[in-house]
């Protein structure tokens, strides 16, 4: 069974070009586009491998979503990979996240980071 | 009484030393008249007690005593509306006169009557010149021995030589207090010159203190800004009219109150209330900060007022209150605007480059060496917008002094370790080495913003590669001393001319429009690099010679964890 990846990201072109990245290693991946959503789907009991959360998403804020993950056991083995343009963020971020990627994030950057993620 | 005695006394004329003696000559006048009534009256008395009215002698004394009377105060008219000198010399000779008929002539040659004679010698010179004591010495002598010579008796030359000796002891004393006097009245010239100058000089300075004082009133009428000075113990003591619209309050809930009530004013927002009473708390230096005031951004600077006379101690503090609301939401806006930019401008690149990458990796399939080519060149062309993009944030950032330097132990080694990851591809695309080196001396670890440091690496090293076609680009770090580190970037490219070396860290700025089309650059790199080197506390120079190379310098504190 192939593990399961989240990608929250509000931009369809970046989601289909990490999705397309994630797939190719070998992942599961799941789109959602906003963060109300995000937030619902999570609440569902999945637990998934990797969750690429972007920070800039419509209803609920990437930060508040990374701290109800960080508060929810569930998630203690998730790897969560932070996205967002903004290099300021991604250093007040740097504790909670496993990695924190700043955008432009290369294609082969993501996809070389989780292949060597994925349990061999 | 005494503006009596003066009226009859004084002699109203310039000369001190006149006046002197005319009234001396007064005074003497007065006091003979005085003594010749009493004469009178005792003549009257003994005449009336003894009835010798009618003895000739006794007319003779009354005749003298009226004769006298007249001649003492055509004197003292002589004196008040002529001449003092004349009015003297008429006294002296008529007391001499008087003197020779007082005693028979053998008394006054040579007996009891011969010290009158020296009462004239002493007076003259008093009330005539120091140097008449002579004449009357000489006048008396002439009397005493012409009265000696008409009874047939010898001359007493002892008293002759007595009146002279008299005639010097007055000439000196009277000499010696006119110039005791005369240098009096110079001390006294002087001092009303003094007091004079120190008046006019005093009522200069209190006439500029005036138009000072309305003209600084007149600047805090008319200036936008609100202004409380305030005393040592933080009482308002003035307030200019503009504080009353910044503050929306009367100026009597301002003046003559403690800053503390307006600092407890509702209207203050909580977290300002800190930073005012951290400003009278704390008695620093000139500051500024911002507080909220009702809907209001007020920016608020503080001096203290330090008194120049005494050592310098601190006398008050005047504020300055700014409305600075229209500036905060601008700036508010523009770091809103950046940061949207920043995410708006980013995603759509992001994809740009992802799908390119995805085709050059082939994931939708084989592409052939033109596409693989051409990918490439998306991918470059937008790293380049990328690139141009983050420097115009960096610099919109620095403008609104948003961009901050944070801190940290930092490996210079990881610096340049990092450098290379980044950099090492665009050099060899070029076919350019890009080397470096780290100085034994240099601290394995030290504190610094290795963000900050590594972009200006990756702006000097870009901006080298840019402008070298062939050779290398060494980067260097170094010790330059016990308190100085250095970051040196040198290339072996074309160089910078003499002339536009003053120009290189500005803004929008790239030497010779004509270089900006073979490179396509954007001046914003340098400029960056130049103020995150002034943020750092450093310094950067530039040593370049055409077509050799060109290497820059960054000096910047050492510091060690």
């Amino acid at each position: 069974m192939s593990e399961q990846a989240l990608i929250i990201e509000d931009d369809e072109d970046l989601a289909d070009i990490f999705a397309e990245a994630l797939r190719g290693v070998g992942y599961e991946v799941e789109h959602i586009a906003d963060g109300k959503l995000a937030e619902n789907r999570l609440n569902t009991g999945i637990a998934p491998f990797i969750i690429l959360l972007d920070m800039h998403l419509p209803h609920v804020s990437g930060a508040d979503l990374l701290t109800s993950i960080k508060r929810d056991g569930r998630f203690e083995k998730t790897t969560i990979i932070i996205t967002t343009a903004d290099a300021r963020m991604g250093d007040m971020y740097q504790e909670q996240a496993d990695f924190v990627l700043i955008k432009p994030i290369s294609f082969v950057q993501l996809r070389d980071i989780t292949a060597r993620l994925k349990p061999k | 009484m005494k503006q009596f005695f003066d009226s009859i006394l004084n002699v109203a004329v310039p000369d001190p030393d006149d006046a002197r003696r005319r009234r001396l000559l007064n005074i003497l006048l007065l006091g003979n008249t005085v003594a010749v009534l009493l004469g009178v009256l005792a003549i009257l008395i003994t005449a009336l007690t003894s009835e010798q009215l009618n003895e000739p002698d006794t007319r003779i004394l009354i005749i003298g005593i009226f004769a006298s009377t007249l001649g003492l105060m055509g004197i003292y008219q002589v004196n008040r509306r002529f001449s003092g000198r004349w009015a003297a010399l008429l006294y002296l000779l008529f007391l001499n006169l008087i003197f020779a008929f007082t005693d028979s002539p053998d008394q006054l040659s040579n007996g009891r009557s011969l010290f009158l004679f020296t009462i004239p010698i002493a007076i003259s010179s008093l009330i005539l010149i120091p140097e008449a004591s002579f004449l009357f010495a000489v006048i008396g002598g002439g009397i005493v021995g012409g009265l000696a010579l008409s009874i047939n008796q010898p001359i007493n030359l002892f008293s002759l030589i007595g009146f002279l000796m008299l005639a010097l002891v007055s000439w000196l004393s009277a000499r010696s207090l006119e110039i005791a006097l005369k240098d009096l009245r110079a001390i006294n010239a002087n001092l009303d010159q003094e007091v004079i100058d120190r008046t006019q000089a005093l009522s200069a300075s209190l006439d500029r203190e005036r138009i000072e004082a309305g003209r600084n009133q007149a600047i805090l009428n008319s200036i936008a800004d609100g202004v409380i000075v305030f005393d040592k113990k933080w009482n308002a003591t003035l307030a200019n009219p503009a504080i009353k619209s910044i503050l929306d309050l009367p100026l009597e809930l301002i003046i003559n109150k403690n800053f503390r009530e307006l600092i407890e004013h509702p209207k203050l927002a909580a977290k300002s209330r800190g930073l005012l009473y951290a400003m009278i708390e704390h008695d620093t230096q000139p500051m500024g900060f911002r507080i909220i005031w009702g809907e209001k951004t007020i920016s608020v600077s503080a001096a203290q007022v330090y008194d120049n006379r005494e050592d310098n101690t601190n006398i008050g503090t005047v504020t300055v209150f700014r409305d600075f609301t229209r500036e905060a939401e601008v700036e508010k806006l523009k770091s809103t605007f950046v940061a949207i930019v920043s995410h708006e401008l980013r995603t759509p690149l992001n994809a740009i480059l992802g799908y390119a990458e995805m085709f050059k990796e082939a994931v939708y399939g084989p592409m052939n060496d033109k596409q693989v080519n051409m990918s490439d060149r998306i991918m470059k062309n937008t790293q380049r917008l990328l690139g141009l993009i983050n420097d115009l944030l960096d610099q919109a950032q620095m403008e609104a002094g948003k961009l901050t330097i944070q801190i940290a132990p930092l490996k210079p080694a990881e610096l340049l370790d990092t450098l290379h990851g980044l950099m090492d591809k665009t050099a060899s695309d070029k076919r350019l080495r890009l080397t470096s080196e780290i100085d034994d001396d240099l601290p394995e670890t030290l504190i610094g913003d290795s963000a900050r440091l590594q972009q200006i690496l990756v702006n000097l090293v870009t901006n080298a590669i840019k402008f070298t076609d062939q050779g290398e680009v060494c980067v260097r770090l170094l010790r330059a001393d016990d308190a100085k580190w250095g970051i040196e970037v040198e290339d072996t490219g074309q160089g910078i001319p003499a002339s536009d070396i003053p120009f290189i860290f500005d803004t929008f700025r790239q030497v010779e429009g004509a270089t900006t089309r073979v490179h396509g650059g954007f001046g914003l790199g340098l400029a960056i690099v130049k103020q995150l080197v002034t943020l750092m506390s450093g310094d950067i120079k530039v040593e370049s010679t055409i077509d050799v190379g060109t290497k820059f310098v960054i000096s910047l504190p050492l510091v060690i964890p």
